[in-house]
């Protein structure tokens, strides 16, 4: 791949800054903020179009009777040319156009149990549809590799992380209900969004039926008043169109207007990051090799400290592709291990059930935000598992049905259309998020084949084994005898078939731990062989949890960028 | 969570099989005629559109609100055969319309849109059952029976409708606030 981006003419002259962040979603937005705020003059370059707050939102608020597939999407352009998108279930006509077209950005993973790469390469990346949902971690996630003794230990403790959850969540608006668990920290809420009578009522009867389960409204970085400029939810729903008053936490609401006050935020959208410079003199990360996505031109930025956040993946796949002699196999992987480990949440089972009577109870706009019960398994003596280790929370809630169910009602007619004026039962449904191990033979590589830019593709291995099958087992029966015990009617289970990456929570393959032998990273994010290389997204991670993984990256960031900074200060890097 | 909702809570349009040729075939060179409303279809031939609008509105009639008619159901569908189906979902479809036709014209001696209310229903009902009972016509295949088809188009293509979302059932786009638990008195209709 050198010899692929001499053949390119690099036309202009360098550019010099304090630090460049690759990668504008989530984690890097964050990297901006933090870095400019310390007074460094930032360079944020995303590999994709810029998307600009409020005004691209061009589908919020539309209705269907707007919509030309009535909100389907083109169901022929998604199949040829965003089917890894599609088989993830989560684009459609209002929302594709924050998700990667496929054909334009391919990746090679195995017929039999593909890996599905859920992407957004635009300004904002993935924090413009994420889920929201927002929960800590606690020593029992950050200890358990250390107690399983598998895979290496993590070099942090839930001391070192705890004072950046208060500063992001601070930040970032983050509604959500004090429970005082152990292994699923309380934090700096805002006001919780309610929940709706059937939600309440299977609340207390959980609490009644089993001890340990404790099901509270979700905690979601969704304003429930008014935050740092920002305006509350008015409650419209699909968040992932986008909202112009920045009730949600994005980059465009959030993270990069703080970066863009400071003054010493440079956007640069359209930059492909081709591969890191490196030094092999001062053993450091000189600058990044960009392609222009347009152009194709190729062009040299400069840096004391690197930021890679362009997704856990992406941020691998960039040091992957950083050959040189010192870095044979990608610069910072000494140990080896880069690329591998790669994780997900599983998902895609659990149950569901109607509840008889609350027929004359409803509810009043659109909640975007469920009801979350938090692991209950392995969490302590009593709740030890003999066919898995670790365990999953699940996430779900009530609703009526609506007229929907019209496609499988018997009959038609006046009757039929009166029955529709009305909803439905209420239903409550239940899905867990487990935890998956880390396993060396989940992992990515780059291919022979090269994209449109000659950058190598990723070829993606992974699936799910016998711990998570297993655990699989169980997150269906346990969903069931909830909602049994809760006085659910009809309760059925259900299990799919789900392929790694499809929580769209992909993470580890760069980590972090103690020894660099068998790790990236280190306890601050940094690699271990480059000290001024930062990555900091989800590349990042030692083992999975169960959890929503967004703010542990966003606190994660800040602590790196502290870090960083002091070590600038005293003349480290 | 909700990232997932939209698409779950639609449900999904499948249909039938056949091949290009055939559709021609049915199609019997017949070309459409532009309708009243000015609307040409694309793949419904003048009288399929015909056909897919009395038999639209006979699952969702005007009432106090208007029905799949007004609602244009008929250029919805028109609309997903020709731009959304599958070739296969297509013909199957096509192919049901011409038995619709078949049917109507052995059981009642003529078409489906020149019966009687009553007829049109008694026909409707015995299709109905059909589909019940034989839930998966094309072995082998995830086609539905004609009936489902088209029913699942009128229900879908009318509640999504501006005046299905939003005469027929209440329609907040920009709700403001939310209340977890209210009376249905207030609201008195489903959210569409």
């Amino acid at each position: 791949m050198e010899n692929k981006i001499k053949e390119y003419n690099i036309s202009q002259s360098p550019e010099q800054y304090d630090a460049i962040v690759v990668g504008s979603g989530i984690s890097g937005g964050w990297a901006a903020k933090e870095l400019t705020e310390n007074g460094l003059k930032t360079l944020l370059l995303e590999r994709g179009r810029d998307v600009k707050h409020g005004e691209d939102y061009k589908t919020e608020h539309m209705p269907p009777w707007e919509a030309e597939f009535r909100g389907r999407g083109d169901r022929k352009l998604f199949e040829e040319e965003y089917p890894m998108q599609l088989r993830s279930d989560v684009i459609n006509e209002y929302n594709y156009h924050f998700f990667v077209n496929d054909k334009e950005h391919p990746y090679q993973t195995d017929e039999e149990d593909p890996f599905l790469w859920v992407r957004g390469y635009h300004v904002g990346g993935r924090s413009l549809t994420w889920g929201r949902q927002t929960y800590r971690w606690s020593d029992l996630d950050f200890e358990a590799n250390l107690n399983d003794d598998i895979a290496v230990d993590w070099p942090i403790r839930y001391e070192d992380i705890e004072p950046w959850y208060d500063y992001v969540e601070n930040f970032i608006g983050v509604s959500g209900q004090e429970e005082g668990l152990d292994h699923l920290p309380d934090g700096q809420f805002l006001p919780p969004m309610d929940m709706n009578c059937v939600e309440k009522d299977v609340r207390e009867k959980i609490k009644n039926n089993f001890e340990y389960r404790t099901m509270t409204i979700g905690r979601c970085a969704v304003l429930t008043e008014p935050h740092k400029g920002r305006g509350s939810c008015h409650y419209c729903g699909p968040c992932s169109r986008g909202c112009s008053v920045g009730a949600y936490f994005s980059s465009q609401s959030s993270t990069l207007p703080a970066a863009r006050k400071t003054g010493n935020l440079t956007l640069r959208p359209n930059s492909i990051v081709h591969s890191i410079i490196y030094d092999k003199e001062t053993n450091r990360a000189t600058g990044v090799r960009v392609i222009d996505r347009l152009t194709k031109e190729t062009k040299e930025f400069y840096a004391n400290v690197i930021f890679l956040n362009a997704s856990a993946l992406g941020s691998t796949q960039i040091m992957l592709n950083s050959t040189s002699e010192a870095f044979p196999n990608g610069i910072a992987n000494s140990s080896g291990v880069l690329g591998h480990y790669l994780m997900d949440h599983h998902f895609r089972v659990g149950a569901s059930g109607s509840f008889e009577g609350y027929t004359d109870r409803y509810y009043h706009g659109n909640r975007p935000n469920g009801i979350y019960i938090p692991r209950f398994r392995n969490i302590n003596e009593q709740t030890i598992q003999d066919s898995f280790i670790r365990g999953y929370g699940f996430q779900g809630g009530a609703s009526r049905s609506g007229w929907g169910r019209g496609t499988n009602m018997k009959g038609f007619g006046e009757e039929f259309k009166n029955k529709l004026r009305d909803p439905g039962q209420w239903n409550f449904w239940l899905t867990a998020f487990g935890e998956i191990l880390p396993y060396e033979d989940n992992y990515a590589e780059l291919s022979d084949k090269t994209d449109d830019w000659g950058i190598p593709q990723l070829e993606i291995h992974g699936s799910i084994k016998d711990n998570e099958h297993s655990m699989r087992k169980d997150m269906a029966a346990t969903a069931a005898e909830m909602l049994e015990a809760a006085g659910a009617k009809n309760v059925s289970t259900n299990e799919n078939e789900y392929l790694l990456g499809e929580g769209i929570h992909e993470m580890g393959t760069a980590r972090m731990g103690r020894d660099p032998k068998t790790s990236v990273l280190n306890a601050h994010n940094q690699a271990h062989d480059v000290p001024n290389l930062f990555v900091t997204d989800g590349a990042c991670m030692t083992s999975a949890a169960c959890q929503n993984p967004s703010i542990t990256y966003m606190a994660l960031t800040a602590r790196a960028v502290d870090f960083a900074v002091e070590e600038m200060k005293k003349g480290n890097i | 969570m909700d990232r997932r909702e939209a698409i779950k809570q639609l449900a999904f349009l499948s249909g039938g099989a056949l091949s290009l040729t055939t559709v021609a075939g049915i199609m019997g060179g017949c070309s459409a005629e532009s309708g009243s409303s000015g609307f040409t279809p694309q793949t419904l031939s003048a009288a399929q559109n015909k056909l897919v609008t009395v038999f639209s509105e006979r699952i969702i009639p005007a009432t106090d609100t208007p029905g799949a008619k007004a609602a244009k159901v008929n250029e919805f569908i028109d609309h997903m055969l020709t731009n959304w189906n599958t070739d296969q979902e297509k013909e199957h479809f096509l192919k049901g319309l011409n038995h619709v036709e078949e049917f109507s014209n052995s059981e009642f001696g003529s078409n489906f849109v020149e019966l009687s209310k009553d007829d049109q229903i008694s026909l409707m009902e015995q299709l109905e059952q059909e589909a019940i009972d034989n839930p998966n016509p094309v072995p082998g295949s995830d086609l539905k029976p004609f009936f489902s088809m088209m029913k699942e188009f009128t229900v879908v293509g009318y509640y999504t409708s501006e005046i299905g979302a939003s005469e027929e059932l209440k329609s907040n786009l920009v709700p403001g606030y939310y209340d977890a638990c209210m009376p249905y008195s207030e609201v008195g209709r489903a959210w569409s």
